[in-house]
């Protein structure tokens, strides 16, 4: 069908005056309106969801070895899940990593060497974008909660067994004699008071029910622009740190545009925030205060504050509901890691001789330390990878662009084998990958026995 | 869990190629759909309509650009890069006018606005403040560009008028890379964006 009706639109450019006329699109920036009913739009997603997943699946298959393949004897934190084990990125027919990490960045991009699985990895519905949950996090929010998690359009594109366990324990600074207080169950708004009764304080307990009080998302609300059947009161911080660590639910950056170069964001772990002193995959938020404050506009409203006003914006007030989230935040602890000395070094007599090979290349050839310095394994900066050094950009892959991802915050490796996939857009499922990474963007050349170690040694953090 | 050559297969059926997935939230109401959320070959929306008259005109004026740049800049970098500049958007343009063509719109052959004024100031100038304003030029556009195919990639919702911005995203990307090398190299400062992740190589080699 043709749209005669377009000439009219398309005199406005000639029509513009003066000599700085740009001719970007008017809505580039701001999300754009919705123009359908509800059940419509419900409809035509639901019949599109099928192909939506085929597409993702499709292309996960031809990046990754997806297969269930734990590492004998290494357990999440909690003893509720295994590590996975090897490197699932796949490599080209007739490639191995050795040679691979043997070709320098130029001659990789010209002849496209580099592994799909090391490229941007776009979210499951790009041009919808908006936050993914795991079916184990729907499940419990539907029970206790009676609160539907589950979008129309899409649902989690990882096999459950390359995500974190569920549910993650919980560490307090506060009373490191308990271990894990969480009893093995997720804390939701139905059961927090139980859980923490007489192990935080009120300030706490007051933070931590806001943490867990559903307030409107840019696919959770009210308006006909949400994916979600019924009305929604919305999401809670913790549907996606479950616990106060991840659950692998992911969502787009909010802090690019367009649409279309938006990347994938993971989301990370809150355990050890304590000590961390940017906040923010791209924002560099400078306290956790600022950073729990700004996310009603970003983690919910994608930092679109036009799309927040129309659907239902919270904004916590600062001395009195930020500062007790903060607090409450404040006060999760890492897993406990054995063979790690007060310093973060490991204990020789505790760690194995492999350990402490992998240990010495950390801090060594293996350059890791540089920016995940111990004992809280960070920096607490931002760093470029410069990974486009070794692909061409531009090329869309589902709907996505694959663009430079610049400046990203170091993220702690304390208690890293509990928060797979890796990367903030959660490219490399298995720590081994993150090795084979590494070894190539840093320009290592590790020998297999010397990742081997690394490898090992991340596992003892 | 079915393997992945046969949920590759089954996409591939499913879909016609590079077709977007889109969010049927934001589609115009009167979109034929050749399945449901996917709109029927040739089925513009407002996005399509404007982006094809706005890809046409830049287009038109880096090409314009281009030539003004061959026959009045004395170096030889700058007059190669021109001279891709001139080929490349000679080819772009046969396929902007067909889409439109087929879709019953304008492709204007005339520059934007502001490509105009940048004409006006650039045939003032000669010798190193012409390149130097030619670069310049170049440079604003292809990120205006780039930008512009990543709006339509998303916003658009005719897979034909998408996959040549997906096509086209690339190469206007390597043309940036190129400016921003050559402004390096001309004005002694260091390279910027994407030339400062890949070192200039000839046009020849893209």
């Amino acid at each position: 069908m043709f749209k005669p009706k377009a000439l009219l639109l398309c005199s406005i450019a000639v029509l513009a005056p003066g000599a700085q006329a740009d001719p970007l699109p008017p809505d580039a920036t701001y999300r754009p309106p919705p123009t359908q009913p509800f059940s419509e739009v419900k409809r035509m997603d639901e019949q599109q969801k099928a192909a939506v997943m085929q597409r993702q699946a499709a292309l996960l298959g031809e990046r990754y070895d997806l297969a269930d393949r734990p590492l004998p004897g290494v357990m999440m934190s909690g003893g509720r899940k295994p590590v996975q084990g090897g490197a699932r990125v796949k490599l080209a027919a007739g490639m191995s990593w050795d040679r691979l990490a043997s070709l320098g960045p130029e001659e990789i991009r010209e002849r496209d060497l580099l592994p799909q699985g090391f490229r941007p990895l776009p979210h499951v519905k790009q041009a919808t974008g908006g936050q993914v949950f795991p079916q184990r996090q729907i499940d419990v929010i539907a029970s206790l909660e009676q609160r539907d998690l589950r979008r129309f359009d899409v649902d989690m594109d990882l096999p459950d067994h390359l995500t974190p366990e569920f549910p993650p324990p919980i560490f307090l600074t506060t009373h490191p004699e308990l271990g894990d207080v969480s009893r093995g169950q997720a804390l939701t708004l139905r059961n927090f008071y139980e859980i923490m009764n007489g192990i935080i304080t009120p300030v706490q307990m007051e933070g931590l029910r806001l943490l867990l009080t559903p307030f409107p998302q840019e696919e959770f609300n009210q308006t006909e622009d949400r994916k979600v059947a019924a009305p929604s009161m919305g999401v809670a911080c913790l549907d996606c740190h479950t616990n106060f660590h991840t659950n692998a639910a992911f969502h787009l950056t909010p802090d690019v545009r367009p649409q279309s170069a938006r990347f994938r964001l993971d989301t990370n772990s809150l355990r050890g925030l304590f000590n961390q002193q940017i906040h923010g995959s791209k924002r560099s938020l400078r306290s956790v205060e600022d950073f729990t404050e700004f996310e009603q506009r970003t983690a919910y409203f994608n930092g679109d504050h036009v799309s927040a006003t129309r659907k239902g914006v919270h904004l916590p007030d600062r001395p009195n509901q930020v500062a007790m989230m903060a607090q409450m935040q404040n006060i999760i602890d890492f897993p406990p890691a054995p063979k790690l000395d007060v310093t973060g070094r490991l204990i020789p007599e505790k760690a194995s001789a492999q350990e402490l090979a992998g240990e010495r290349i950390f801090n060594g050839k293996g350059r890791c330390a540089e920016c995940h310095a111990a004992p809280d394994f960070l920096d607490n900066r931002m760093h470029d990878l410069k990974l486009e050094r070794f692909y061409k950009v531009g090329k869309t892959v589902n709907d996505q662009v694959a663009l430079p991802d610049g400046p990203i915050k170091t993220f702690t490796l304390r208690g890293i084998k509990d928060s797979p996939p890796y990367l903030h857009d959660g490219r490399l499922p298995t720590l081994a990958d993150t090795v084979e990474f590494f070894n190539l963007v840093l320009g290592l050349k590790l020998s297999q026995e010397e990742k081997d170690a690394l490898h090992a040694y991340l596992l003892t953090l | 869990m079915r393997s992945p050559a046969t949920l590759a297969l089954l996409a591939a059926l499913a879909l016609p190629a590079h077709a977007q997935l889109g969010n049927p939230g934001v589609t115009d109401p009167a979109t034929a759909q050749a399945r449901p959320g996917m709109p029927a070959a040739g089925e513009t929306n407002v996005a399509d309509r404007l982006f094809l008259k706005l890809a046409a005109m830049g287009n038109f004026g880096e090409a314009e650009a281009g030539r003004l740049a061959i026959a009045r800049s004395s170096d030889p970098r700058v007059q190669a890069f021109a001279r891709q500049m001139v080929e490349d958007h000679s080819a772009t343009r046969g396929k902007l006018e067909s889409l439109a063509r087929e879709r019953g719109l304008p492709a204007p052959a005339m520059p934007q606005p502001d490509q105009v004024e940048a004409k006006k100031r650039l045939e003032s100038l000669s010798g190193t403040a012409f390149n130097t304003e030619y670069l310049a030029v170049q440079l604003a556009d292809d990120q205006k560009t780039a930008h512009l195919l990543e709006w339509e990639i998303n916003a658009g919702q005719d897979a034909a008028v998408q996959q040549l911005a997906k096509e086209t995203l690339p190469v206007v990307l390597e043309h940036l890379r190129q400016v921003q090398a050559l402004i390096a190299e001309t004005s002694g400062a260091p390279p910027q964006g994407l030339a400062a992740a890949s070192p200039a190589m000839p046009a020849n080699r893209r």
